[in-house]
């Protein structure tokens, strides 16, 4: 009967969609193989209880005893390190975000467990099975952990939200008790970046523009259509080494790994570095005046013609559309 | 000031995995191995620092087998690195990310660094584990995907990406940075210093060497498998742009039920 500790990750009292994610997954397994799903939140969130219950925890277990407003890897490893001495989840899963990736391989150690990234899927069967793309995508395994307990990093978007039918979770708080810890690396401030933008690792849908645009001065083509599809804008290579776009919008095998439902690529011909960052999108549109162009081979969709027409048009009908 | 550079040889990223069917190994014989592109930014990164503190020694570390000679020797030693370290034990064949971690920090402790850099993940398990299990076990701080480092007074201050904006970091030294791209732009290594390098020292160790049992592995792979096929790609064809434009998001909506 596994226990399994989902960590709720806040930004400034915000929850991230993907601790929702995680704990709908974490309670289809309950379900099966008995045990139970415990939401575990550093900081305060305002309606955490409520709606972790909703995608099916059991429990919210709230840890006090240290100062977790801000994230800081000491106080958060230090905090969920004595959580589950304490409780001993057989399972601890965390989101593959910015936060999460540099927390979990902090805690397996702590916790002298196995650890693995940015994962896409969990099984339970005598002992947890968890998949993950190696290789940016060119390959999967399978992996079961050796000890008692496991850190798991998980892909945001990798799992579907249950109904969110659930009652509250029980409350609960757990005291760390942290004192005198060394600060280690702090977070002196945090700089938003500009406009409230779309995050591409959590987006549901992309746009991304490739060297087809031609120009920096074109990329609001790609914009427009993403802001019209609620869509964050993504790029290749090619258009950022150019400096047409920031580094932070790359997808690819150096740049973000994604698996949006919709990835739009747009003049990006398919590089294998490309498509190694979002080959796992569940709805692929390719648009790409080349026939040939490789992106067609992952495409499920796909218009051959000159982006400079077709782009604007498709951002002219999905707002007629009203997506 | 003595900086630990951590590099790992991988595949390039052209490699194509060629696996038809879920296999319980994968053959990785006959791939071409290039530095991990990650840690050629904490290479330069390092370089970097050498070249405006004057004093300053490089040790690249890397576990592998023989063949990550070459690349040490022209991505590291040739572009400034001062020595490299193998660890070099065929019992490190089947180590896990912990494991690595492990027989890394082990190996660096020995050069009492005040700074140790990293790529922010291998290109070829993008794990992005390894270098802040290093800190961890080797207890420095660790400031992760770094896009801009600046030192001075026993600190370091770093700028790291989050989404949709940065974070500005402080810690005190030694400590353990992973390098993102953004940070700098790495040089190419040049013919002469190639054969120079040849004359830099090149130490291998073993396990048994660093004092150190071979770590057990922590989570075993059961299974390699190929990514799911895709259903072959439908053109939409119009008259004209608008009308194909339409018929796609049409599609979209209806068929692929997706916005
Ligand atoms: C170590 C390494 C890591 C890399 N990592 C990444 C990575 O993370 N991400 C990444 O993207 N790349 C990466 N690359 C680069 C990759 O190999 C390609 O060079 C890059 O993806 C190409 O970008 P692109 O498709 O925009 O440009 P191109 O390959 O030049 O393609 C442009 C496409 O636009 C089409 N086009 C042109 N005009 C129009 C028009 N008017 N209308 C419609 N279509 C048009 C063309 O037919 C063509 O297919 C990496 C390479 C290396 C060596
Ligand atoms: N075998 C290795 N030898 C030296 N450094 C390594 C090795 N494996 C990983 N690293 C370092 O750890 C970083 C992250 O690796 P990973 O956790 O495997 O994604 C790499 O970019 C390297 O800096």
């Amino acid at each position: 009967m596994p226990n399994i500790a989902v960590f709720l990750e806040q930004r400034a009292g915000e929850l991230k969609k993907v601790g929702w994610q995680m704990i709908s997954k974490a309670r289809a397994i309950t379900d099966q193989a008995g045990g139970e799903v415990w939401a575990v939140l550093l900081g305060e969130a305002g309606g955490a209880a409520v709606a972790a219950g909703q995608y099916g925890a059991h429990r919210l277990v709230k840890i006090v005893g240290g100062d977790f407003a801000v994230y800081n890897a000491n106080t958060y490893a230090a905090a969920l390190q004595k959580f589950c001495a304490a409780r001993k989840p057989d399972l601890v899963l965390v989101g593959a975000t910015a936060l999460g990736k540099d927390l979990a391989p902090k805690l397996a150690v702590r916790l002298q467990c196995a650890c693995l990234s940015d994962s896409v899927g969990l099984k339970y069967e005598n002992g947890f099975e968890i998949r993950r793309p190696i290789f940016a995508g060119k390959c999967f395994i399978d992996a079961t952990p050796r000890t008692a307990c496991a850190v798991v990093g998980i892909r945001p978007n990798a799992f579907t939200l249950g109904a969110g039918a659930g009652g509250p979770a029980a409350e609960e708080t757990f005291d760390a008790a942290l004192a005198g810890l060394n600060p280690g690396a702090v977070v002196k401030e945090i700089r938003a970046g500009g406009a409230k933008k779309i995050e591409l690792t959590e987006a549901e849908r992309i746009v991304s523009g490739g060297r087809g645009i031609k120009g920096p001065e074109n990329y609001k083509l790609i914009e427009e259509l993403a802001a019209a599809l609620g869509a964050a804008a993504g790029a290749s290579r090619a258009i950022v080494d150019a400096g047409w776009v920031e580094y932070s919008h790359q997808v690819g095998q150096t740049g973000k790994t994604v698996g949006p439902n919709l990835y739009l690529a747009c003049g990006i011909s398919g590089a294998i570095q490309h498509l190694a960052g979002m080959s796992s999108s569940k709805c692929i549109v390719a648009v790409n005046k080349d026939a040939n162009a490789p992106i067609f081979k992952v495409a499920d969709y796909g218009i051959v013609g000159d982006l400079f027409q077709v782009v604007p048009a498709l951002t002219t009908a999905i707002r007629e559309m009203g997506a | 000031m003595k900086i630990v550079v951590c590099v790992k040889q991988v595949p390039d990223s052209e490699t194509r995995i060629n696996l038809a069917a879920p296999a319980a190994r994968l053959d990785r014989s006959g791939f071409t191995r290039v530095l991990n592109p990650y840690d050629a930014y904490a290479v330069e990164e390092a370089v970097r620092i050498a070249e405006r503190t004057p004093g300053t020694e490089i040790v690249a570390v890397t576990v592998g087998g023989d063949q990550v000679k070459e690349t040490l020797k022209k991505d590291c030693l040739a572009v400034g690195c001062h020595k490299a370290v193998i660890i070099n034990d065929p019992a490190l064949a089947e180590v896990d990310e912990q494991g690595l971690a492990r027989v890394l920090a082990a190996a660096i402790k020995k050069e009492s660094p005040d700074l140790v850099l990293c790529g922010l993940k291998a290109i070829d398990d993008d794990s992005g584990q390894v270098g802040i299990m290093v800190a961890e076990l080797l207890e420095m701080a660790h400031v992760s995907v770094v896009t801009k480092l600046e030192l001075g007074d026993g600190k370091l201050k770093a700028e790291r990406e989050i989404e949709g904006g940065k974070e500005i970091v402080e810690a005190a030294l030694p400590a353990l940075v992973t390098c993102q791209k953004g940070l700098n732009e790495p040089r190419l290594p040049s013919l002469p210093n190639i054969m120079k390098a040849g004359a830099k020292p090149m130490t291998t160790v073993t396990c048994a060497e660093l004092g150190l049992a071979v770590p057990e592995r922590t989570y075993e792979i059961k299974l390699y498998s190929p990514p799911a096929k895709r259903a072959a790609c439908r053109l939409v064809e119009a008259d004209d742009p608008a009308a194909a434009a339409k018929e796609l998001a049409r599609l979209l909506r209806e068929e692929a039920k997706v916005i």
